[in-house]
């Protein structure tokens, strides 16, 4: 086991970590990153949308339209948002000016959507103008956004470095001269996206859907796909990384895409607990990470009755953050980080909570997840809003908790009577005894 | 003198960041430390004054890109160790930071 431990720390994870940190992933991590408070605000007028009560349901189902704005407005936009932040700071990173890297981004995802006046899928005359249809500038226009970001900064970096640019001369204030320098890289990428999409007409956003979407139904609704970020996040975790971080990088955008089309499914008619996809990333944070990744929070429990004074220490001062999900203390101070006894259960007990639960969606006990709330909140609250005001989601919880708190068990009496062991021997071995200092 | 730490979302450090105050005033050290998230820490280093960086444990991977950071402004900067991140293990960390007083 500590072989294995070792293993993951010196092999697995070096090219998971480097990946996360490419450049490209980072601009698309912290893009993405940058619309999430956008989403929790829009998300939140789709859990008044969608009150507990039928007898509420009924009385603002002639508003449902009005309320959900704010949440088309957001959510139903990420993409768009997306965009700018993404090559904003994908940028950055290259030392090019941040704002240009966005704004160019942004033009170029938006030319990958045609007005639908242009092919007369509007009848003319109707007075509205011209109309980009809002559906691929949502989660489903994700992947486009991330490709035209892409293209628009490394064109722009390529021209800066080829010097192929308007420079001004130096008495010319630096923001004029800087958007003068995006005009030769901007010009020619709005050419290249308009040749491509209005004059030969072919349509990225689609083709990208198509590569993409079995992808999301593998993640999103498989019990294999389902379970490898799982896997993946505490193998990290064990390993001292902070798996979330890595794994999310590279996923992220895929639980946004099912989170939003969740969240238009829902708007658009569908039953709460029938929605597309099982498993968005808040699947993961209510049902399973609860008390934090690796469902914790059992441990924790566990922790304030350990017979070690260490351990129960560490219960003692982890179990508050880890009502709200922060468990880095208990696992730097268990510590699980490359404990063989303890990494066994830390991934062993979200695997079988992320089993039940994905059943449990899957069959329509328990609603999906369309809501993005904020990740501290105490997870059956979380997961109560996050599933359209389901208090089986909230039941659910505290099952998961239980369940991880009997797998946990076996684990922590062994690891609870080698520490108390450890402590009685450095009792002993030293005439004044080892004094804990809290 | 002012330290910055550094971990994912500047949740967890703030904890860390706390238990570390209270030790330092507890020596008579006169200190100020602030908690960052990954994100925004390339800013926060630009903005501030600080004489030292820290980076949690479990971002270690990211070290490079901070240590970058770091030599932009002149700052030092150093990896917290698994055991000096949680509230017990504050002076273990401290005495990290006194290094650099």
């Amino acid at each position: 086991m500590t072989n294995f431990l070792n293993w993951i720390e010196n092999k697995f994870m070096p090219p998971l970590a480097k990946l996360a940190e490419q450049k490209h992933l980072k601009a698309v991590r912290d893009g993405v990153i940058s619309t999430l408070s956008l989403i929790i605000i829009g998300c939140f007028f789709l859990v008044i949308g969608n009150p507990p009560i039928q007898s509420w349901a009924d009385a603002i189902a002639p508003y449902v339209n009005q309320i959900t704005i704010p949440f088309r407005i957001t959510t139903g936009l990420m993409s768009l948002y997306a965009a700018y932040g993404m090559g904003y700071s994908l940028a950055k990173s290259y030392k090019l000016d941040g704002v240009s890297g966005g704004v160019l981004s942004l033009a170029t995802f938006l030319m990958l959507t045609i007005p639908l006046n242009v092919d007369a899928s509007l009848p003319e005359g109707e007075g509205i103008g011209w109309v980009l249809p809002m559906g691929n500038l949502g989660g489903s226009g994700m992947f486009s956004a991330i490709l035209a970001m892409i293209f628009a900064v490394e064109v722009l970096r390529f021209f800066k470095e080829k010097k192929m640019m308007i420079t001004m001369p130096e008495q010319v204030p630096e923001s004029v001269a800087r958007s003068f320098e995006a005009l030769i890289p901007g010009a020619f990428v709005i050419i290249v996206v308009w040749v491509i999409r209005v004059l030969l007409g072919f349509d990225i956003n689609s083709m990208l859907m198509s590569i993409f979407s079995p992808l999301n139904n593998i993640l999103g609704n498989n019990l294999i796909g389902v379970l490898l970020p799982v896997v993946l996040i505490t193998l990290l975790w064990a390993a001292g990384v902070h798996g979330v971080s890595v794994i999310g990088s590279i996923v992220r955008p895929m639980w946004l895409v099912m989170l939003e089309a969740n969240g238009q499914a829902l708007i658009d008619g569908a039953q709460p607990n029938e929605l597309p996809y099982i498993a968005p990333e808040q699947f993961y944070q209510w049902l399973v990470w609860i008390g934090g990744s690796g469902a914790t929070l059992s441990l924790c429990a566990l922790l304030l009755f350990a017979k070690s004074a260490y351990l129960k220490q560490v219960g003692r001062f982890s179990i508050v953050p880890a009502l709200f999900n922060i468990n880095e203390p208990l696992i730097f101070g268990t510590p699980i980080v490359m404990n063989p006894i303890l990494a066994i259960p830390f991934v062993l007990a979200p695997t079988v909570t992320t089993t039940i639960s994905y059943f449990a969606v899957k069959f329509g006990i328990v609603n999906g997840f369309s809501v993005n709330a904020p990740w501290t909140l105490p997870a059956p609250v979380g997961a109560f809003l996050s599933a359209s005001n389901d208090w089986k989601a909230a039941a659910l919880v505290i099952i998961n908790i239980i369940l991880a708190g009997i797998i946990y068990y076996p684990f922590v009496k062994v690891y609870d009577k080698k520490m108390l062991e450890e402590e009685n021997a450095q009792e002993q071995g030293t005439e004044e005894g080892e004094t804990v200092t809290v | 003198m002012d330290v910055l730490m550094v971990c994912s979302g500047g949740m967890s450090s703030a904890i860390v960041v706390k238990a570390i105050k209270k030790e330092a005033d507890k020596q008579g050290i006169d200190m100020n430390i602030k908690a960052v998230g990954s994100g925004s820490v390339e800013d926060e280093l630009k903005d501030g004054q600080y004489d030292l960086l820290l980076v949690a444990p479990q971002v270690k991977h990211q070290f490079d890109t901070f240590a970058s950071y770091a030599k932009e402004n002149n700052v030092p900067i150093e990896k917290v160790e698994p055991m000096g991140y949680t509230p017990i293990g504050a002076p273990k960390t401290l005495n990290l930071i006194k290094k650099y007083k």
